[in-house]
C-alpha cells in the first residue's frame, strides 16, 4: 500500500499536576505504514507510552489533555473523533499490548472468555464461533494444549504466557495497527525471543503495521524498519534503523547506543570502556526554553540552552533536532 | 580451591511445600540443588539463568539469609554455613548485598545518611562520629553530595537510590558484595553509571562480586567467570572468554541466541536457536537432563541419565551428554 496508515502530527499532550500544567508531549510526529515496524526508544518518562495512549484515545482524564496536533488513521483525525468512534476503532482496527499484562487481563474471567468476548464484539461472531476463534488465537501465539488452557484463568499462566494471551486478544480482531508497549520487559530472554518472533510472523503474514515501544536498542535493531528517538516529550531523531544505529546524529541517540554493554559473541577481549550519559532526565515542569538534553550533553554550546533546535535533515528520511547540525551545515 | 575468598560446595536449598491434605505426598521445591563454585578476592563471578532457576536463592544462601539444606559455604578460612550467633554476626561484616529494587530495599522513614550508617551500628564498628564520617566518605565515593545525607529515599531518583544501596553495602568494608540484579530496575543510561561505579569500587577496594543478572551483555561486561543455571543446577561454568567465545551447553546457546543484538535482523530469518515453552517446575524437574524437555538436541540417553558437570577444558565445566571428552560440542550451530 502507498502512504502511512497511521500518522501523528505535532501531537501535544498536557497534564494538570501539583507543579502546574506540564507538557508531557511536545510536537511529536510519526507515521507507520502497513507491513512496517516503527520502533520508539528513549529513557523512562520521555513520553513513549503517552504517545501510544493518545493514539488509542486513552489519555487519562480529567488531568490529561490533547492540546494540539492531529492523529490520522486512514486520513480520519482521531483527536476529533467521538468516544463511540474511538471505542469502535480500539481493539478493532488499532490494538495495543500494554506494558503490564496482568493489569489488562480480568482475573475473574477465563482467558478463553476474554478473547472470545473481544472477537464477538468486534467481528460479530456467534458465541460458538467466538470460542473456536479463541482456541485458534491461543494456538497462533503458540500456547501448548490450547483446547485445555482456553478454560483457565490468567493467574494460572506464567508471565510469558500472559503476554502471549494479551497478544492473542489484540489479534483476535485482526487489527491493522498494533502498538506493543514494552511487550517483553518482565520476561526472560528466551520467552522475549518467542514474543518477537510472533510479532514478526504477524507483520509478515498479515501486513500489520507495528509500533514497537522499547528501551532496548538491540530489540529495536532486530525488529524495526524505522526508529523514533524521544527525549523529554519530544522527538529528537528519526530515521531508518540502519542510519540510526550506524550513523546516529543526535548526541542523545549516540549516548543511548554507547551506554549499553552489548553482548559480543566470540572471544571477547578485555573489558571495554562503557560510555555514560551523566545525570538524569530533567523533570518536565523544570524544562527551559532550550534543548532538553543540554545539561547532560557532552557537546552542548551556549545556544543550546537558549532555544529548542529544529529538526535538520541529515540523510534520506533521517532527521535530528540538534544545534550541532546547523553548525555542521554552516561550516 | 584454597586461595578462594568464597567457596561454595554442593549447596542445596530445598523448600518444603505445604501439603494440600495430611496424606498428600510430601513435595519440595529444589530451588538450588547441588551448586559449587569458587570466587577469588577482587574478582567477579556471574550467575545467569531464567527466572526461577535459583539465582536469588543461591545468593541468599551465601548471605545466610535463607536456610541451607546441605552443602558448605566458606568465606576465606571461616565456614559461613556452620557459624551461629555472635561468630556469624562477626563474619557477616565481610559479606554485604545489593538488591535489585532500590525502592523497596531502603527504609522510607530513614534519612539517607542514617541508612548508610546503620550496618556499622548494627555490627558495632566504630563510634558514632566515626560512623557519620564514614557515611560522608561513602556518599562521596558513590557519587552523592554530602548535603543529600539528610534527605529521605523518596527524594532521590532510582539511580541515586541504588547508589545509597551500594554505599550502605560498603559501610562495613566487606570483602565480598553479593549483587542481585543491581541494575535491572534502572534505565539504560543509569545502568551504565552504576556499572561503571561498581567497576571503580572494585578496583579501589579489591572487592569480590557475586553478580546475578539475567542480562548477558551486562554479565559479559562485568564478570571474570560465569555460571549458567537451569532449574537449580549449573549447566555450564567457564571463564568469560570461554563462555562467550566457546559456549558448550545447548541451553547456553539458546540464551545467547535469544539476546536481541545490533547487527542482526529478525526478518532476514537470522539463524537462531529457538526454545519452545517455559522452564518446567522445579518441584518435578524432568528425569535425566533437566533441560531435556526443551533441548532441541535431546537424545534417548538425555531423558534417562542425568549428565554430570565435568571439566572439559581448564576451568570450563559443562553438564551435557553431547559434549565430547576433548571439550568440543559438534552440534553447536555455526551462528548463534
Ligand atoms: N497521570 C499523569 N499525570 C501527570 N503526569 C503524567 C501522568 N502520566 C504520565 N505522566 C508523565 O508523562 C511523562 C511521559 O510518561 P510515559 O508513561 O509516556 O513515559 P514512557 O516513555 O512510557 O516511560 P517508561 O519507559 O517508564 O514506560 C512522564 O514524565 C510522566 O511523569
Ligand atoms: N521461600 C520459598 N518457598 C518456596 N519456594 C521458593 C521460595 N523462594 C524461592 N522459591 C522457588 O525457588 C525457585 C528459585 O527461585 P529464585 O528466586 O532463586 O529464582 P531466580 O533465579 O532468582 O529467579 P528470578 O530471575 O525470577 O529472580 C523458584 O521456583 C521459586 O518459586
Ligand atoms: S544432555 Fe541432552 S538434553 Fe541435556 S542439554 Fe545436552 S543434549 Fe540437551
Ligand atoms: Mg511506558
Ligand atoms: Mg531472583
Amino acid at each position: 500500500m502507498s502512504g502511512p496508515l497511521l500518522e501523528v502530527e505535532g501531537l501535544k499532550v498536557e497534564f494538570d499536576t501539583w507543579d502546574g500544567r506540564v507538557r508531557v508531549l511536545d510536537g511529536v510526529s510519526l507515521s507507520v505504514s502497513p507491513g512496517e515496524t516503527l520502533g520508539i526508544v528513549g529513557e523512562s518518562g520521555c513520553g513513549k507510552s503517552m504517545t501510544a495512549l493518545a493514539v488509542m484515545g486513552l489519555v487519562p482524564k480529567p488531568a490529561g489533555h490533547v492540546t494540539g496536533g492531529a492523529i490520522r488513521y486512514r486520513g480520519e483525525d482521531l483527536v476529533k473523533a467521538s468516544d463511540g468512534r474511538m471505542r469502535d476503532l480500539r481493539g478493532n482496527r488499532i490494538a495495543m499490548i500494554f506494558q503490564e499484562p496482568m493489569t489488562s487481563l480480568n482475573p475473574v474471567f477465563t482467558v478463553g472468555d476474554q478473547i472470545a468476548e473481544t472477537a464477538r464484539l468486534h467481528l460479530g461472531l456467534s458465541p460458538a464461533e467466538a470460542r473456536k476463534r479463541a482456541v485458534e488465537m491461543l494456538r497462533a501465539v503458540h500456547i501448548p494444549e490450547a483446547e485445555r488452557r482456553v478454560a483457565e484463568y490468567p493467574h494460572q499462566f506464567s508471565g510469558g504466557m500472559r503476554q502471549r494471551v494479551m497478544i492473542a486478544m489484540a489479534l483476535a480482531c485482526e487489527p491493522e495497527v498494533l502498538i506493543a508497549d514494552e511487550p517483553t520487559t518482565a520476561l526472560d530472554v528466551t520467552v522475549q525471543a518467542q514474543i518477537f518472533d510472533l510479532l514478526e510472523e504477524l507483520r509478515a503474514a498479515e501486513g500489520t503495521a507495528i509500533v514497537l515501544i522499547t528501551h532496548d536498542m538491540g530489540a529495536t535493531a532486530e525488529m524495526a524498519d524505522r526508529v523514533v528517538v524521544m527525549y523529554a516529550g519530544r522527538k529528537v531523531e528519526e530515521g531508518p534503523v540502519d542510519a540510526i544505529l550506524g550513523n546516529p546524529a543526535h548526541p542523545y541517540t549516540q549516548g543511548l547506543l554507547a551506554c549499553r554493554p552489548n553482548l559480543q559473541l566470540g572471544h571477547a577481549a578485555a573489558r571495554p570502556q562503557l560510555h555514560e550519559i551523566p545525570g538524569v532526565v530533567p523533570p518536565l515542569h523544570l524544562l527551559g526554553r532550550g534543548c532538553a538534553f543540554a545539561d547532560r550533553c557532552p557537546r552542548a554550546m551556549p545556544r543550546c540552552g537558549e532555544a529548542f533546535p529544529p529538526a535538520y535533515d541529515v540523510g534520506e528520511s533521517h532527521a535530528a533536532a540538534c544545534w550541532l547540525l546547523e553548525e555542521a551545515r554552516a561550516a | 580451591m584454597s586461595d578462594a575468598l568464597l567457596d561454595v560446595s554442593d549447596l542445596r536449598v530445598h523448600f518444603p511445600l505445604r501439603r494440600a491434605t495430611p496424606f498428600a505426598p510430601k513435595r519440595t521445591v529444589k530451588a538450588v540443588d547441588g551448586v559449587s563454585f569458587a570466587l577469588a578476592k577482587g574478582r567477579t563471578f556471574g550467575i545467569v539463568g531464567e527466572s526461577g532457576s535459583g539465582k536469588t536463592t543461591t545468593a541468599l544462601a551465601v548471605m545466610r539469609l535463607t536456610e541451607i539444606t546441605s552443602g558448605a559455604v566458606r568465606l576465606g578460612d571461616e565456614s559461613l554455613s556452620a557459624l551461629e550467633g555472635e561468630a556469624l554476626r562477626r563474619a557477616r561484616r565481610r559479606v554485604q548485598m545489593i538488591f535489585q529494587d532500590p525502592y523497596s530495599s531502603l527504609n522510607p522513614r530513614m534519612r539517607a545518611g542514617a541508612i548508610v550508617a546503620e550496618p556499622m551500628e548494627l555490627m558495632q564498628v566504630g563510634t558514632e562520629t566515626e560512623c557519620r564520617e564514614r557515611a560522608q566518605e561513602l556518599f562521596a565515593q558513590v557519587g552523592l553530595r554530602s548535603d543529600q545525607l539528610q534527605l529521605f529515599p523518596h527524594q532521590f531518583s532510582g539511580g541515586q537510590r541504588q547508589r545509597i544501596g551500594i554505599a550502605r553495602a560498603l559501610a562495613t568494608k566487606p570483602e565480598l558484595v553479593v549483587c542481585d540484579e543491581p541494575v535491572s530496575a534502572l534505565d539504560v543510561a543509569i545502568q551504565a553509571q552504576i556499572l561503571n561505579l561498581l567497576v571503580k569500587l572494585q578496583e579501589e577496594y579489591g572487592l569480590a562480586y557475586l553478580f546475578i543478572s539475567h542480562d548477558l551483555g551486562v554479565v559479559q561486561y562485568l564478570c571474570d567467570e560465569v555460571a549458567v543455571m537451569y532449574l537449580g543446577r549449573m549447566v555450564e561454568q567457564a571463564p568469560r572468554e570461554a563462555l562467550f567465545g566457546n559456549p558448550l551447553h545447548p541451553y547456553t546457546w539458546a540464551l545467547l541466541s535469544a539476546v536481541p543484538r545490533v547487527g542482526r535482523r529478525r526478518r532476514d530469518g537470522a539463524a537462531r536457536l529457538r526454545l519452545e515453552g517455559d522452564p518446567p517446575s522445579p518441584i518435578s524437574p524432568p528425569p535425566g537432563c533437566r533441560f531435556s524437555s526443551r533441548c532441541p538436541y535431546a537424545e534417548a540417553r538425555c531423558k534417562a541419565e542425568e549428565p554430570v558437570l565435568r571439566e572439559v577444558r581448564p576451568g570450563h565445566r559443562v553438564a551435557c551428554h553431547l559434549v565430547r571428552e576433548d571439550g568440543t560440542a559438534p552440534l553447536r550451530p555455526a551462528t548463534l
